[in-house]
């Protein structure tokens, strides 16, 4: 299939009424989320998790996917109404996107945010679907040490990038690892750490520990915030409109902010929310007047919300591709597949030509979808800032319940989830991400296999790792992520004494 | 400002978790050998892993300070209380009585005080769970509480 006709064949998909639906549900859903503070992605696809044993597996994706990139428009509007982040994505937008607001042009920061957000978008489609044809082809010549090196590789560069103490990451990574070793084991038969629980026998439930570590852990600290203070004004559709001196100003940033996103989504390790803090410090650093940033400018908004929604879908290539998820968002991506017996490798374009490119005709469905419902409908989301998250909890929480329910029929998963929230609640709060625990969750059983097939093709020779050239990069790739923050620290060190 | 207790007590629990799995899976599963590794290998492997990576958080942790984090611990209780009530509840209560209990448990933490609304939004959440996962997902669960 030729990439027209792949495209052309991924339009017919999605534009079938019981496709359309899920997208247009999981855009609108993910919106709504990203504009209240404090629940994210993360928790909205969790929730959403149990949706997808009803539905295909195509539509399950293209829902998910959907409150993903709409969660970022959505976040954009907290951001720069409330300087509350409505996702970790957006935080950057705060920093030009408020002051905006204050300065009584909260509409053309809204308009910069989702004109650029879908900018990004384009570019990123574009860049998947380069990437994800060279990355297939190149695939087909991995084995398992490359595959299990490669993943390894991305814990890596998933707990040191972007992280204060990399020890910390590591840990909350291989504890993932360990949670994701419970159950029978696939390789031999045996049961492990289940202590005789027949609920454990299938693994931990990935439904329970999302909605555990992310829903529950996230409402509990959320219940006692205060009220939400913030530029609170009526923005019609004349306030959105920009002026030509902003139009040109944001122009330039969006590409580049989407060129970049689109390279660092697909790396393993550096998401989204990297992506757009990069992009702000670019541009910062090239702009001809420096010092308008933090005051109110349009480059400030515009390439980091280009870079993070670009990012977002260019993460799916690998995912897709190789089965391999760069990012805690991404790994819950593949386990809702997981959840139908789908594993995503190099023969997916082929195979399932729906998934793949049903999945990226959405993404330009549902950015279009996003753009003209989100300029229109601004109104009604500034309305929703204003619901306190008193009314929205307690609903959240029986939902949440009924969800995880739903998908075995035993109460236990509902005890469980209890639990795992109390659990997420004290790493969150400890600072200790649970988002790294829910990847190494993923990719344990995957790495284990991995490693054991690896072994076993070598007779034993660890040797295997450094032989096979592809495996070798990934070695050597992580041995530099795994020396950068000792190196760092002994330069710290080395300076402080001078 | 005190000591690092968050970095100190998450990561010595750490490192206990990972000491306990290690040794739990050396002492009941087949460590088979490099070339073929048996079930316990991969756990015993993490094992160790997280009990250093426990004691690298936690040790360095007590030469330092930090402003210790906030446990809320009423709004923890309120909504793990919620929830352990729905699980335990759903049986006898049915659906309906489960989630006006838990919405009521739920909100007892919430900042805004009276009562009028904690019951309007649990007959609203209510009527809305009924709609939604009753009539409309068709979902098998007795709807009202079991009479004695």
């Amino acid at each position: 299939m030729t990439t027209w006709e792949g495209l052309l064949f991924g339009i017919g998909f999605v534009t079938q009424p019981e496709v359309l639906v899920y997208c247009f549900l999981g855009v609108v859903l993910g919106t709504f989320v990203g504009v209240l503070p404090g629940i994210g992605a993360m928790a909205a696809i969790s929730l959403l998790l149990p949706i997808t044993y009803y539905v295909t597996p195509e539509a399950a994706l293209i829902m998910l996917a959907g409150v993903y990139y709409g969660a970022q428009y959505g976040g954009a509007v907290s951001s720069i109404l409330l300087r509350l982040p409505g996702t970790p994505q957006s935080a950057v937008t705060t920093l030009d996107g408020y002051p905006m607001a204050q300065n009584g042009r909260a509409g053309v920061a809204l308009f910069t945010a989702m004109v650029s957000s879908f900018t990004g978008s384009v570019i990123g489609i574009v860049v998947l679907v380069l990437l994800a044809g060279w990355l297939s082809r190149a695939a087909t010549a991995f084995g398992a040490a490359d595959y299990a090196a490669m993943m390894i590789l991305g814990l890596v560069a998933a707990s040191t990038i972007g992280t204060a103490r990399p020890a910390k990451g590591f840990a909350m990574v291989t504890l993932g690892l360990l949670l994701g070793c419970v159950g029978t084991d696939v390789n031999s038969g045996a049961q492990r750490f289940t202590f005789g629980q027949t609920e454990l026998l299938d693994g931990i439930n990935l439904v329970a520990l999302a909605m555990g570590m992310f829903g529950v852990a996230e409402v509990i600290a959320n219940v006692r915030n205060p009220a939400r203070q913030g530029v609170m004004e009526k923005i019609g559709l004349k306030r959105l409109m920009p002026r030509r001196d902003d139009l040109r100003r944001m122009a330039l940033p969006t590409l580049r902010g989407g060129a970049l996103g689109s390279f660092f989504g697909a790396l393993p390790g550096t998401g989204s929310t990297l992506s757009s803090f990069l992009s702000y410090s670019m541009e910062r650093r090239i702009a001809r007047q420096p010092e308008r940033f933090g005051t109110g400018a349009v480059e400030g908004v515009a390439g980091p919300e280009a870079a993070n929604n670009s990012a977002a879908i260019t993460a799916f290539a690998p995912t897709l591709t190789l089965g391999i998820p760069g990012d805690p968002i991404m790994a819950l991506m593949l386990g809702a597949l997981v959840i139908h017996g789908i594993q995503p490798g190099p023969m997916m374009l082929e195979a399932r030509p729906e998934m793949f490119w049903g999945l990226v005709a959405s993404f330009g469905i549902g950015n279009l979808l996003l753009l003209v419902l989100n300029l229109p409908l601004i109104g009604i989301w500034v309305a929703m800032l204003r619901i306190p998250f008193n009314y929205l909890y307690p609903a959240i929480l029986v939902f949440l319940c009924l969800g995880v329910y739903s998908v075995r029929g035993l109460t236990f998963d509902i005890v469980a989830v209890a639990g795992i929230g109390l659990a997420g609640y004290l790493l969150a709060l400890a600072r200790f991400s649970p988002a790294l625990l829910l990847l190494g969750f993923v990719l344990g059983p995957l790495i284990e296999t991995n490693l054991r097939r690896a072994f076993l093709i070598s007779r034993g020779d660890p040797m295997v790792f450094l032989e096979r050239p592809i495996a070798a990069g990934f070695v050597i790739a992580t041995v530099a992520l795994l020396l950068l923050p000792l190196w760092q620290a002994w330069r710290r060190r080395a300076r402080a004494s001078d | 400002m005190q000591r690092d207790w968050a970095d100190i007590c998450g990561g010595l629990a750490l490192a206990a978790i990972g000491a306990g799995a290690a040794g739990w899976a050396a002492v009941h599963y087949d460590m088979g050998a490099l070339r073929r590794m048996g079930p316990g290998a991969f756990p015993v492997v993490l094992g160790s892993t997280l009990f250093l990576l426990g004691l690298f958080v936690a040790l360095p942790a007590f030469a330092r300070t930090d402003t210790a984090p906030k446990f809320e611990a009423k709004a923890a209780l309120g909504v793990l209380g919620a929830i352990l009530i729905f699980a335990l509840g759903l049986p006898w209560l049915g659906l309906a009585g489960a989630t006006a209990t838990a919405v009521l448990v739920a909100t007892l933490p919430a900042p805004r005080q009276g009562w009028v609304w904690r019951i309007v939004l649990a007959v609203a959440v209510t009527a809305l769970t009924l709609l939604v996962f009753n009539l409309g997902l068709r979902m098998t669960l007795p709807v009202w509480p079991r009479m004695p």
